[in-house]
């Protein structure tokens, strides 16, 4: 496949997946998602690649789903839009298979996190086995802001009960160094580290048996499968089916409304406006 | 069913807590219901004397007011809060013989069915109140222990002093599958390591995930306002369903189990416990020295180094 949106590399046993339209700061388009999915399938088989890294070209690893409703239908399903509940629950299957494919990748996989680190951005980085973000990355999921689910179960696993709520319900921005805190990452490191820590993991990695790297990935995430976890990408389909579907309040705040009247700056301003007093 | 303490225990379809609990009409006393402002509705144990310990009464106010809570469509944040010198030292240990707080009077003898119909009746609040479907923040000062501890568990977002204390007292934290301790084995070996038995201060809290910030004691108020302002911004049914999505998660990984069957089970099986003679029984140091005399031998008998 030719990439236009990722660059795709391998080189020293390690594969290299940047997230590549800077300029939009590695917003995830449609175009964008079918060549992640191209990447990992091809990083998957290959015995040259013992491990992957996913990182952002740029100012930041990525800012989530682009927002701009121009070829999003697969990567944003907006809320209360005419399709029927079958296409839906499809594209939310597909959506969390996705998900769950690079969850399960027979490699690890390490994200290269800077600057923003938002929605589904946050979403890649998470289905990744470790993060290492420098000093600057802000991470985050808005999605409740825009009337959607977060959609994302890992947040359960992986940052516990009352701080998964309280990122969920209020979708503030996380500095790296709460994520480090809460075990979103495995590490924040200052900014002109990165890139040599993430190397020094990756190189390390790439030195181990491929075989035995696939089976332990395959046992630490069978306990997160004894968890429960499998149930949960299954029950979060349906759960987002019904998000899709919840009513408005009178006077409530439509992000794609506005998007669609005012342009996507002015929405994002808006939807953010209420909450730039969060503790 | 009979549950041997007067009351029914209903093996079909029931009613949640507190839809149970009527607030038309109530006269709201050992725990009061207000609101702050049009969003946001406000709870407030009121046993100050008691230490808002938890009595039958202060049960069904409290459950009252969330019944009017989500009744009022204005709501969309419920704060939970005690008067007086803290949050709440949990479940009334000298309530009258026939109320629902332990300890159940040996004397009641009860069967073992009608103790798993009581047990059930009240393992069943905790969940009543995490599953309720608008935003629940508790708002800690002093201590919070037992059953306070347990509410405010059940609550989706703790503020608390810094030097608040959380803990239950004579069993480990671990014991009711409590839900505000992270439960991802990983994150939560680190965390229940040191925590099995002791209290935790709110600043030790927060850092560890357990409850969602620590602040001092003149700004517990302001910030739990701020909190509860911002997020009341939300819509009620965005919120609902969230949270559905969440607590759904949480049950898929067992914490639905753990906050019922295996709760009510361990109750159950503590009802059965013998005490060894140099043990601190509660019903014999309560019959022999009173109250305050089984409080005082537990705190002996519960710090390394001290002699009886």
């Amino acid at each position: 496949m030719a990439y236009k949106n990722i660059i795709y590399e391998k080189k020293d046993g390690i594969g290299y997946i940047t997230l590549n339209r800077p300029e939009k700061l590695n917003a995830i388009n449609d175009a964008m998602l079918e060549e992640l999915d191209a990447a990992f399938a091809a990083a998957e088989p290959d015995l040259e690649v013992k491990v992957v890294v996913v990182k952002g070209a740029g100012r930041a690893f990525s800012v989530g789903q682009d927002l701009s409703g121009a070829e999003t239908s697969e990567v944003l399903l907006e809320p209360r839009k005419p399709i029927s509940r079958k296409k839906q629950l499809e594209a939310e299957r597909r959506r969390n298979r996705r998900w769950e494919y690079i969850f399960n990748l027979a490699k690890p996989t390490i994200a290269q996190v800077h600057g923003y680190c938002l929605g589904f951005g946050c979403h890649l980085a998470m289905v990744c086995d470790m993060a290492i973000a420098s000093e600057d990355a802000l991470f985050g999921d808005p999605s409740i802001r825009m009337g959607l689910l977060s959609g994302m179960p890992l947040w359960i696993w992986l940052s516990g009960i009352k701080k998964t709520r309280e990122f969920l319900y209020s979708g503030r921005y996380i500095t790296a160094a709460e994520a480090e805190q809460f075990a979103l990452i495995n590490k924040a490191v200052p900014k002109d580290k990165l890139e040599e820590e993430v190397l020094r993991l990756a190189k390390g990695i790439s030195l181990l048996p491929g075989d035995g790297l696939a089976n332990c990935k395959d046992g630490i995430n069978s306990v997160m499968e004894a968890r429960g976890l499998g149930e949960a990408w299954r029950f979060t389909n349906e759960m987002q089916l019904v998000m899709q579907q919840h009513s408005r309040e009178p006077g409530e705040f439509d992000f794609f409304e506005v998007r669609d009247k005012k342009g996507l700056k002015a929405a994002i301003e808006e939807r953010d406006a209420p909450f730039k007093d969060f503790p | 069913m009979p549950t041997g303490f007067g009351r029914e225990f209903n093996t079909q379809y029931q009613k949640c807590e507190w839809e149970n609990a009527e607030y038309r009409g109530r006269d709201y006393q050992d725990a009061i219901y207000d609101k702050v402002n049009d969003r946001i509705a406000r709870i407030t144990f009121n046993r100050p004397e008691k230490r808002n310990a938890f009595s039958d009464r202060m049960f069904e106010d409290m459950f009252a007011g969330l019944h009017q809570a989500n009744d009022d469509p204005d709501v969309r944040v419920v704060i939970m809060r005690g008067a007086g010198i803290c949050f709440g030292a949990g479940h009334e240990l000298s309530s009258p013989e026939n109320e629902d707080s332990p300890p159940i009077h040996p004397n009641h003898n009860p069967t073992m069915v009608d103790y798993y119909g009581f047990e059930r009746r009240r393992c069943t609040k905790w969940e009543t109140i995490t599953d309720f479907p608008k935003l629940t923040i508790a708002q800690v000062h002093g201590h919070c222990i037992g059953a306070s501890q347990m509410v405010a568990s059940a609550c989706d977002l703790i503020i608390a002093t810094e030097d608040s204390q959380f803990g239950i007292r004579g069993f480990g934290n671990l014991h009711h599958g409590v839900s505000h301790l992270p439960i991802w084995p990983f994150w939560s070996n680190k965390a229940y390591a040191g925590h099995i038995i002791p209290e935790t201060s709110g600043k030790q809290a927060a850092e560890l995930g357990f409850i969602n910030r620590a602040v001092t004691e003149d700004k517990l108020e302001e910030e739990t306002l701020k909190w509860a302002g911002v997020l009341g911004q939300l819509p009620s049914e965005l919120i609902a369903i969230t949270k559905e999505w969440i607590n759904g998660s949480l049950d898929i990984t067992g914490m639905g189990s753990a906050q019922q069957r295996s709760h009510f089970i361990s109750h159950l099986t503590l009802q059965y416990v013998h005490f060894r003679p140099y043990e601190v029984n509660l019903y014999k140091a309560k019959r022999d020295k009173g109250l305050k005399g089984f409080l005082k031998e537990r705190a002996i008998s519960a710090t390394p180094g001290t002699e009886k």
